[in-house]
């Protein structure tokens, strides 16, 4: 079973941080793809570019309408993701707890991918 | 570059619907899905995609003083919400926003074009 752990973090709170402290969070998330890789747990995990790199695409009446900027507008955006595979929600949750974001302020949202799709892989 | 495509949808009205009418509707869009997924096939042999489940099923984790906290999700209060996602290996921006029209979610919801961060 795949769980899409969406990790939300506030961008504002790592700017703050210091060189220091980014690169032993950047450890953090390495070494959660690391550990989960070595258990057989991770199917991909990536971070994304910033919000401001967004863009949103709508088709209305049969015209794309093409925006700069996110979706939503939020304090704490999407800023990555990994693709887990594990027998069991819990074990899901077990590996979000690990992700760096989780600990500062942010959140990671579990959601289970949709039995027997695979679309597009 | 690598591109995720969020797929955004407001999915509460799927959450009023019967199992067989979620069926029924489903496969009715399934055709113009596929020729999404063909399409960014032929443009990139490597491309991968997921439907999520429900919004309904998620979960929310936190940690704080050390200690886990899970509660219901979602985590974003906004009306459409992801309910999929696609990467693709792409030339550029606009071969992007082209596949991104093909989706029937672009006419009832959003798609969410962000780069992947390269370190």
């Amino acid at each position: 079973m795949e769980y899409l752990a969406l990790v939300y973090g506030n961008p504002e709170t790592w700017d703050s941080l210091s060189d220091e402290e980014r690169a032993a969070s950047y450890e953090g998330y390495m070494a959660v793809a690391r550990d989960a890789t070595a258990a057989g747990a991770l199917v991909d995990a990536s971070e994304l570019e910033s919000t401001g790199t967004a863009t949103s695409v709508r088709v209305r009446g049969g015209e794309a309408l093409v925006s700069d900027g996110p979706y939503a507008e939020v304090k704490e955006s999407l800023g990555g993701y990994y693709l887990f595979s594990c027998d069991t929600l819990e074990d899901a949750v077990e590996w979000a707890a690990k992700i760096p974001a989780a600990w500062h302020g942010g959140a990671i949202e579990v959601r289970p991918v949709h039995a027997g799709e695979e679309a597009a892989s | 570059m690598k591109y995720a495509m969020l797929v955004y949808t407001d999915q509460s009205g799927w959450d009023s619907y019967s199992e067989e009418e979620a069926t029924q509707l489903r496969a009715e869009s399934m055709p113009r899905w596929n020729a999404l997924f063909e399409e960014m096939a032929r443009v990139d042999p490597d491309a991968m995609g997921r439907e999520l489940a429900s919004a309904s099923e998620a979960k929310v984790v936190r940690v704080v003083d050390g200690e886990t906290l899970v509660t219901d999700g979602p985590f974003a209060e906004t009306k459409e919400l992801i309910g999929g996602f696609f990467l693709t290996e792409l030339p550029d921006l606009d071969e992007a926003i082209r596949l991104a029209t093909i989706a029937p979610a672009a006419e009832y919801g959003t798609l969410e074009i962000r780069p992947l961060a390269t370190r």
